[in-house]
This record gives C-alpha cells, sequence and structure tokens, in this order.
C-alpha cells in the first residue's frame, strides 16, 4: 500500500481523477484521502464537470435507421433477465429436468430426476424468498482480512438493497470501522459506522445504490485504511 | 417493459424543431432528470423520449471513439441500456444526465475499443468534425456550457489540448498518452493538468457542488 497522500499531492492528480484514468496505488491512496477531505472533493467534482463538458463537444450524429427502435427493443431483454428471465430459466431449467426423466426412463435409468431433486427444491426456494421483497438476486463473496478470509458478505438486490456481514468467531478483536461503498464508476458512498469483532459478528446496512454498481465494501479502520474488504467480480448473475 | 417508438410524421417533426411554435414535442417539456427518473422507472412513454433526445449525441461519441458505424451503434445501444439499468445512481449534484450519459457512452466505447495501442483520431480532426452548433442544436442539446468551453479548448496549446482530448474522449492515462506520444510522464500529467485548470476557470461552477 503506498504512504497517505496529503491535499497537494491529490490536487496535482486531481485532473487524472476526474477524468478517470488516475492508475493503481496512487489512485486508491488519492481515493483515500478524499474520504476525508471536502476541500479536495470539491475540486474533483468541479474538473469532473469540466470533464463531462467536454465529452459534450463531440460531433452529434444521427444514428442509423431503426436505432430508436433497436434500443428500445433492446430494454425490454434486460428487464425480463431482471425479474422475468431468471424464472424463465429456471422454467427451462425444469423443462430440461423433465427431459432428462423421460430420456433417464427412456434409458432404464430413472437417477436423473433423483439427483436434481435437491437442487429444484433448493431453486424454488431461492425463487420464493426472492418474491417476497420483490428481490432480483442474492450475491456473496468472501469477506477478506489483512492475511487471510475474515468473512463473508451476503448481498441483496430488492427494494432495497442491502448488505449483511457475517464475521468468523475467530476474530475475537472488536473493532470500530466506517463501511464505504466503492461503485463500480468509482465512488466513494458512505454507509455507516459498524462495531466488528468478537461478541459483534455481524453488521448490516441498506445500500444507496443498486448492487450491480458496487465494485466492492470496505471497513476502513481507524487509521483511514481498509481493515475489511469483500469485491464483487459480478454486477449481475443474469448478465 | 413494453416500449414503443416513436414515430412522427414529418410535420409533427418540423414543429418539434421550431422551439416556441405550438408544436413542440412533449419531450422539450420535461427535463433530463425527469426522462431518466421516467425510464429508470419503465416508463414506456419516458423511455422514447429519452432515447430519442439522446440518441444524436450518445451515437455521435461512440462513433468519433470507435470510428466504426457497426460498433459504435453497439456502443450506443448499450449505453442506453446501461442509463435504463443505472437510471437509479444518477445523482443531480454531481453533474448533467448528458454528462452522466455520454460518459457511461464514453466508458461502454473504450471498453469494445480492440487494444489500448490503438491509433486513434486526430484529437484536433474530432473537435473541428463538427464545429459551432446551431443556436436550436445548442437549446435541444442544452449544452451552452459546453459551448463555453469550445473557444477555450481550441485557444490551449496544442500539446495540452492533444494530451486532454485522449483523456478525455479515449481514457489514454497519463503514462499511456506519454508511450504514444515519447514524452515524459511528468510531462504529460503538467499538461492535462493545465489544461483542466484552464478549462475549470471558464465555467461557472454551482456552489452546491
Amino acid at each position: 500500500m503506498t504512504a497517505e497522500m496529503g491535499c497537494e499531492q491529490v490536487r496535482e492528480l486531481a485532473p487524472e481523477l476526474a477524468l478517470g484514468i488516475a492508475e493503481g496505488e496512487e489512485r486508491d491512496a488519492a481515493l483515500r484521502h478524499l474520504s476525508g477531505c471536502s476541500g479536495c472533493r470539491q475540486l474533483v467534482s468541479e474538473l469532473s464537470s469540466v470533464g463531462d463538458e467536454l465529452l459534450q463537444l463531440a460531433p452529434a450524429h444521427d444514428p442509423p435507421v431503426g436505432f430508436e427502435s433497436r434500443v428500445l427493443a433492446g430494454l425490454t431483454r434486460p428487464l425480463r433477465r431482471r425479474s422475468i428471465q431468471p424464472l424463465a430459466r429456471r422454467w427451462q431449467w425444469l423443462a430440461a429436468a423433465a427431459a432428462a426423466v423421460v430420456l433417464a426412463a427412456t434409458l432404464g435409468a430413472g437417477s436423473v430426476l433423483l439427483a436434481t431433486a435437491g437442487d429444484r427444491r433448493l431453486a424454488a426456494s431461492y425463487q420464493a424468498v426472492l418474491s417476497q421483497g420483490r428481490g432480483a438476486y442474492f450475491l456473496a463473496a468472501p469477506l477478506q482480512g489483512p492475511q487471510d478470509r475474515a468473512g463473508t458478505v451476503f448481498a441483496y438486490q430488492g427494494q432495497p438493497s442491502w448488505v449483511m456481514v457475517t464475521l468468523q468467531p475467530s476474530i475475537q478483536e472488536e473493532g470500530r470501522f466506517q463501511v464505504q461503498v466503492v461503485t463500480r464508476d468509482g465512488r466513494y458512498l458512505f454507509l455507516g459506522d459498524a462495531v466488528l469483532g468478537g461478541a459483534k459478528g455481524t453488521w448490516g446496512g441498506q445500500l444507496p445504490v443498486d448492487l450491480s454498481a458496487v465494485h466492492e465494501l470496505r471497513f476502513m479502520g481507524s487509521d483511514g485504511r481498509p481493515a475489511y474488504t469483500a469485491t464483487f467480480a459480478t454486477a449481475n448473475p443474469w448478465d | 417493459m413494453e416500449v414503443r417508438s416513436k414515430k412522427r410524421s414529418p410535420g409533427a417533426a418540423v414543429a418539434a424543431g421550431t422551439l416556441g411554435a405550438l408544436g413542440v414535442s412533449v419531450v422539450r417539456k420535461l427535463s433530463d432528470e425527469s426522462l431518466l427518473a421516467g425510464l429508470g422507472s419503465g416508463d414506456p412513454d419516458a423511455a422514447a423520449d429519452f432515447v430519442q433526445r439522446f440518441q444524436r449525441r450518445v451515437f455521435g461519441l461512440t462513433l468519433s471513439i470507435l470510428r466504426d458505424r457497426a460498433a459504435a451503434e453497439e456502443a450506443a445501444q448499450e449505453s442506453f441500456v446501461r442509463a435504463w439499468r443505472h437510471a437509479s445512481t444518477y445523482d443531480p449534484r454531481r453533474g448533467t444526465v448528458a454528462g452522466w450519459l455520454l460518459t457511461i457512452a464514453r466508458n461502454v466505447s473504450i471498453n469494445m475499443l480492440p487494444t489500448r495501442r490503438f491509433d486513434p483520431i486526430d484529437p484536433e480532426v474530432l473537435l473541428a468534425l463538427e464545429g459551432r452548433r446551431s443556436h436550436e442544436d445548442r437549446i435541444e442539446a442544452q449544452v451552452v456550457d459546453s459551448e463555453l468551453l469550445r473557444e477555450p479548448l481550441a485557444r490551449l496549446p496544442g500539446d495540452q489540448r492533444r494530451a486532454l482530448v485522449l483523456a478525455a474522449f479515449y481514457g489514454f492515462t497519463a503514462r499511456e498518452i506519454s508511450e504514444l506520444d515519447g514524452v515524459p510522464l511528468g510531462t504529460v500529467k503538467t499538461r492535462i493538468r493545465s489544461a483542466m485548470l484552464n478549462l475549470r476557470s471558464q465555467l461557472r461552477v454551482p456552489d452546491d457542488r
């Protein structure tokens, strides 16, 4: 991990941060500084506005004929993928399982249905849980500590979306943390304060953004560095 | 979401293009933020209006970066899908809807570039392709602030302008620009910083940002 940055260094890097081209540990160190410095955040925000406005200088062009219709038609597919397609996929899967049963019976080997019955019950249960809260999907990611895995983060995309953290019982030392979300577009959002460790083995909080926008969950220690992190490699399991 | 494609008669199109006329379309009456909120909530009318309002600018940007119409269309389509999917993450305090959407389009396009070692279009050409927009287009696009940047951008020293455009449009890092142009990394960083600070001074930035 790089040394902490001061305001002067961050202000030097601010244009690159605003344009999204800052790299590696330098970027991480600057973002850590920004999480606690409103003055530098203001500068990056203003420079980000410059970047946004620059993109609007690009020449406009008429898209190919039928573009609008194709875009609008395309919007129906992700919607199905988010809410309907998981169900449809399960039905396809069940249909495949049923077909396998027929095949197994034909072959005189009726073990396929038995072999998949547990999975099908699990899938039905999962679907029922999601439907209770109009949820779309669950994710889970390992919570990494300084050396080893420290626990698990469960995350839920629904209304609202939330995360729940469970810490391994072996971590006895209690700590106070600021919980941050790092979004896929590089923003740092404050979720709340948490006490974890010892008798306090769980923490939960509501997400201010869609789960698909969450790249990483961080528990920041009093030294301003992440003590525990969980990275969501998959934005949306139906993508 | 059941979506519709807005098919306007030629007459309606003319009316829609005439500000202040009785035929000004509903598209003009709703703010960008309202249309985005409608898109995010699955309103098919808002979705159609949103696409219609921004499609020229989104496609123009993806085409500028990718220089291939088929790839640009694919990137533009994906940009609208992402905008719809992530509409709830838009924060008006962080910038305009157009800026947010075009940033998505820029990122999608950059990710579709086959290699980071490609030969980008000459930044001078990119910005000279259209020149100043007509007054009507400026109103339609709500890009008055951007036009404030066009001349200051043109007045920047050429090496600063090139570094800035490579970074802002093509997502080149300072290190990549350094390697591409064969100049020291520190020099590139200074060029980008000087250019950005110069342009920042030209923009009116609201106090609450």
